[in-house]
């Protein structure tokens, strides 16, 4: 089992606010995605039994949403906005940077695992571009000085 | 009931259907009024992806897509304005852009409704210079289905199906946007028992059969209607011939049936029909005990030579016919007729039964079971008991069921009787111990009708021709009978004009015969089956 | 203020800037909740007559009227129903929602129960992007003193009208901000809009009748209730009545979020709230309503921000976002960026956006490495023409006609790319 008993619990404690199951379904797998990093084959078919569904059917879900993944990734994720408002912004110069910086193209995770760099949509912090998420926090006015310091920062 | 116009035609439908559902109730979707369609399928939820079906709606100023638009009272819809024009040339081109242009090695080519669409509505160059998408080619999806990801156009109808039909689910779409793909799940299969359906249902060549795969093209072979005989549910079916040959059976549309469906066991029965081990010699027992190969005729003459002698010499009330419910209404009206000229004791029939399901699949492995009964014949477990408890001397039988567990189990029984006389399609332990074997045309080499679970008689069509001398087992028995001497069988067999003499003389059966049943059949007077 | 951007605010967003006010007490001690309190002694058709009568546009992009939606409900309902707050904010260039989720969150709830109370929905789910990790957890904070004080619940307002909120957070899809593929969503399901039939039909969550607002509507609300419609129609136009929150970014001095009249001249936000084009430039173009919206050049930017008058130029309102662009900027690259969005994010479901929007990245990503023709040119205007209005929702009109905008004004830039077999502009930002 991958799913351990305080996930399943609090599966159910999250089914009972929706007058459908299923309805739980994207929060739950928040749930697996933050504790196990990505939502695997086997957990995937964990949570299908959980709801009902069968496996296909909840990674039809999951494959629709860019902050679910079905493989594991670094310990760390940083998307850097590239969308317009960012990259008029210098966005765009800025993702380059921390590539060759880090020495891994946007989508890929560094040799030790440590972090995955990444792209986003627009996460509506227009007016402090460029920007960029690490994990859960924004990062906003930066330069490539200030975000190549966040991220050599991290564990 | 609300009426509406259609290019200038009126049209009746029923309230809350939409046009494309009106449209096909009315029998003129795609024959009379062409509304192009992929992701719509009659038997199918609406999904409304493809919009390929958009038509004018006067009063609306958007096209509206005609599966989902339910028709109201003097709506006036039009399928042929430049405007819809256009906007299916749209779709097409853009359905084109990532497909592949393989057609010549595709199995779906000619029968390809994107084929068909690009000739009819599409534009013929491609205007694109961007590579198409590479994705899956030729995957195994489960032991049936081959699938080919480029040429999927996206329809959904195999999803929707796996989900609404056989209810496995088996498919899904996965990832979304251009990057969007059909799949079953990783390590899954598609495996169910109607799997073989979504390769019809796939308007491209996405998902093929793996039994028909490069087998042949579509466009040499003829589409013979016919009944499947895999059970008593009877579906309507295509079978594909080409040189004497079936190469697939494909589902024939019958609401009152099978919708536009068929078991993959029903779809694969065809192989029985080229089976090495078919009858196909008639055989005699020598004066040393062997079974040998003797003229047809011959055959008859001494089979019915050891008949009459059982006859004369015990009674009538020894001899026994067991039919097999396989045999169409022709053939069991023609054995009834004949035992009840003989003046046996009965006429039985063995049935086959086995797994069955809510959706198609019968518990009754026979196509004419209900017809058996309604021409009289009683099942075979109380003939059974009169063959192992000596009662029987001579026994006529059509087709082996009765050596089915249920029934005899084995040949024993039969060893001691005076006089066997075996009718089939198929070899079988039954030449162990019979006196003489007379090859029969399966099904799909005989014209007739079946009665289906139901009680709904439907036409069965010869798509190919036995490589040997053989009869219908119906023709068989009237040779039979008419070198037994019994009247009124000198004319031979014709399946025609047995079932118009069957119509005139069962109840059941009044009115109904080869010439008035049609291609969709037609229900039996008494709806229970028992005449 | 203690905002990390400029600004101005309005009723919408004053106090906006004091921590406290995302706290239960330092809204209540703002005058926070009477409006509800008075809502909830209300009759719902007074609530619904007095939002009809007030002309409260929805600010999330279609600009329908709040009142109308509400009528959709069934007045007979046989169970449960539904309100749903769509804070699924995604639109590139608006950031407005995330302003109010996190610096004004009680305002909201006080907003979600007057909706509720006019439309009897005895439950709201509130559908924040997942993205927004800050704004979530402000919303479960301030969800969570509602309930122990009571305005959620079983409490104080329990005897006239008791109502909760379930967050549910998406999970990365622009598309869930549209409001059917946002309730396919809630219910755990791919976020595909679903099939509209052209007929009128209210929505449905869970099968149940349910109103889709968005943030900024529902904050309007509490402003309604209590000072009334005249002093309401103080603000904006006769037609576009309140205020909005304008996101301004791009190449401008001082990006930020202004709080402003419907119906404020786009040059006045651009040129004197945000201060202009920094490095002595000049203005190319303004994206006036969120990337999803036609762009307007130099020449159109005196047209007043409202709906009426954004239309008359084939632009829209939306949610607001303006994104402003100086004269060094390729609009091939802008194209780029544009289609590519709408690529990456379309569902996938209908065949001319899925199709169509990949075309139309691949054809302005040719143009913009200088190896596009002009017949790609005219094929990019095809395509995008064979997009427009056939899809089941309106993100493949989007895709449409935002390269139809730039083809209509910036045509040079895309014939230069093909002239001169490369991108021209030196200058412009990179892609």
């Amino acid at each position: 089992m991958i799913l351990g008993d305080a996930i399943r619990a609090e599966i159910d404690e999250l089914a009972t606010r929706y007058p459908e199951r299923r309805g739980a379904l994207l929060p739950a797998l928040h749930l697996v995605e933050r504790e196990h990093g990505h939502i695997s084959p086997d957990a995937t078919r964990e949570l299908a039994d959980l709801f009902g569904l069968r496996p296909n059917e909840v990674l039809a879900v999951v494959s629709f949403y860019e902050m679910f993944g079905t493989e594991p990734r670094g310990r760390h994720r940083a998307g850097v906005c590239t969308n317009l408002p960012c990259s008029l912004r210098g966005a765009r110069t800025l993702l380059a940077q921390l590539e060759l910086h880090l020495g891994v193209r946007a989508g890929e995770t560094t040799d030790d695992g440590r972090l995955t760099l990444g792209r986003e949509e627009c996460l509506g912090a227009c007016a402090a571009a460029p920007m960029m998420r690490v994990d859960e926090v924004d990062h906003e006015h930066l330069d490539f000085e200030k975000a190549s310091a966040i991220l050599d920062g991290l564990e | 009931m609300i009426r509406f116009t259609v290019d200038g035609r009126e049209f009746d439908a029923e309230e809350g259907q939409t046009i494309l559902q009106a449209l096909d109730a009315a029998g003129v979707l795609m024959d009379g009024v062409d509304v192009p369609h992929y992701c719509w399928h009659p038997k199918l939820s609406i999904d409304g992806s493809c919009r390929l079906c958009q038509v004018e709606v006067e009063g609306f100023s958007k096209l509206q897509i005609a599966c989902d638009t339910p028709v109201t009272d003097r709506m006036v819809v039009h399928t042929t304005s430049d405007r819809v024009s256009a906007a299916r040339e749209g779709v097409m081109e853009l359905l084109l852009l990532n497909h592949p242009l393989d057609c010549a090695i595709c199995d779906q080519a000619g029968e390809c409704k994107l084929q068909d669409y690009a000739f009819a509505y599409g534009v013929a160059r491609s205007r694109t210079r961007e590579p198409k998408r590479a994705a899956k080619k030729r995957v195994d999806l489960g032991p049936t289905i081959v699938f080919d990801q480029e040429r999927c156009i996206l329809c959904r109808r195999c999803v929707r199906f796996c989900r609404e039909v056989p209810g496995t689910g088996e498919l899904s779409v996965f990832a979304r946007g251009d990057r969007s793909m059909i799949d079953v799940f990783p390590g899954a299969e598609l495996d169910n028992p109607y799997s073989m359906n979504v390769a019809d249902l796939c308007p491209v060549g996405a998902l093929t059969t793996r039994d028909f795969r490069f087998k042949a093209r579509v466009w040499n072979l003829e589409d013979v209607p016919s009944v499947c005989s895999g059970c008593s549910n009877g579906c309507n079916l295509y079978m594909g011939v080409a040189s004497n040959r079936i190469y697939r059976h494909v589902p024939r549309r019958n609401d009152a049936v099978n919708d536009t469906w068929l078991c993959d066991a029903g779809r694969l029965s065809y192989a029985e029909v080229g089976a090495a081990h078919r009858l196909d010699q008639a055989l005699a027992r020598d004066a040393e005990g062997m079974l040998v190969a003797r003229p047809y005729r011959e055959v008859i003459d001494a089979a019915a030579a050891r008949l009459r002698r059982v006859v004369d010499v015990k009674g009538p009330g020894v001899v026994a016919g067991v039919a097999s419910a396989r045999g169409t209404n022709e053939d069991l009206f023609t054995f009834k007729r004949m035992l009840d000229a003989l003046g046996t004791e009965g006429a039985y029939v063995a049935l086959r039964r086995g797994e069955s399901d809510e959706l198609l699949v019968k518990e009754e492995k026979a196509p004419n079971a209900a017809g058996a009964r309604a021409l009289g014949f009683a099942e075979a477990e109380q003939v059974v008991e009169r063959i192992r408890g000596g009662a029987v001397d001579a026994l006529v039988v059509v087709g082996s069921e009765l050596l089915d567990p249920g029934l005899l189990g084995s040949v024993d029984a039969l060893a001691d009787l005076d006089t066997l006389i075996v009718i089939d399609t198929h070899k079988s332990d039954l030449e162990l111990v019979a006196h003489a074997m007379l090859p029969e045309r399966h099904a799909a080499e005989q014209r007739g009708t079946f009665t289906n679970h139901s009680g709904r008689v439907q036409a069965i069509a010869p798509g190919v021709e036995p490589g040997w001398e053989a009869y219908e087992a119906g023709a068989v028995l009237a040779h039979l009978a008419s070198a037994l001497g019994l009247a009124s069988f000198e004319g031979g067999y014709d399946p025609v004009g047995v079932s118009k003499s069957m119509a005139r003389s069962v109840a059941a059966f009044e009115g109904i015969d080869l010439s008035t049943v049609g291609e969709q059949g037609i229900a039996l007077r008494s709806a229970d089956g028992g005449g | 203020m203690t905002l990390s951007i400029p600004n101005t605010t309005g009723y919408l967003t004053e106090h906006c800037g004091d921590d406290a006010f995302a706290t239960l007490k330092g809204y209540t001690a703002r005058g926070g909740y009477s409006a509800a309190r008075k809502a909830l002694r209300s009759k719902p058709a007074e609530l619904l007559e007095l939002v009809e009568r007030s002309g409260l546009q929805s600010r999330g992009g279609m600009g329908l009227p709040t009142g109308a939606k509400w009528r959709c409900m069934p007045s007979e309902r046989d169970g449960p129903s539904y309100l749903v707050c769509n804070a699924g904010e995604s639109e590139p260039g608006s950031f407005k929602d995330r302003l109010l989720l996190e610096r004004a969150p009680h305002k909201l709830i006080e907003g979600i129960l007057i909706a509720a109370k006019a439309t009897g929905a005895e439950k709201t789910f509130l559908y924040i992007r997942g993205e927004y990790f800050r704004a979530a957890r402000a919303m479960e904070r301030a969800i969570e003193e509602a309930r122990s004080a009571g305005y959620l619940g079983k409490g104080r307002l329990r005897r006239r009208f008791a109502h909760d909120i379930v967050i549910t957070r998406g999970a990365g899809a622009y598309i869930c901000s549209e409001e059917t593929a946002l309730l396919e969503s809630l219910e755990g399901k791919r976020g595909e809009p679903r099939n509209r039939l052209p007929l009128p039909g209210g929505l449905h969550a869970f099968g149940r009748p349910t109103t889709v607002n968005d943030v900024e509507t529902l904050c309007h609300l509490p402003h309604i209730v209590e000072h009334g419609v005249d002093w309401f129609r103080s603000f904006g136009t006769e037609q576009s009545p309140g205020t909005t929150l304008f996101g301004v970014s791009g190449h401008v001095v001082q990006p930020g979020l202004y709080e402003l009249p419907l119906g404020t001249p786009l040059d006045e936000i651009v040129f004197e709230y945000a201060r202009g084009i920094p490095h002595g430039r000049r203005v190319k173009g303004v994206i006036p309503g969120g990337l999803s919206m036609a762009i307007l050049p130099a020449g159109q930017l005196n047209v007043p921000m409202a709906n009426e008058s954004l239309r008359e130029r084939k632009a829209m309102l939306g949610a607001g976002g303006l994104i402003v662009m100086d004269e060094t900027t390729c609009m091939v690259r802008v194209a780029c960026i544009i289609s590519g969005f709408f690529r990456h994010e379309s569902c996938g479901r209908c065949t001319q956006c899925r199709e169509g929007a990949g075309w139309l990245h691949k054809l302005v990503q040719r143009l913009e490495r200088g190896t596009g023709t002009r017949k790609d040119i005219a094929i990019l205007e095809d395509v995008a023409r064979k997009m427009e209005g056939q899809a089941i929702c309106g993100f493949a009109d989007s895709a449409a006609w935002s390269i139809q905008g730039l083809l209509r004004h910036f045509r040079d830039d895309f014939d230069a790319h093909v002239r001169q077999r490369q991108c021209p502009f030196a200058g412009s930002f990179e892609l």
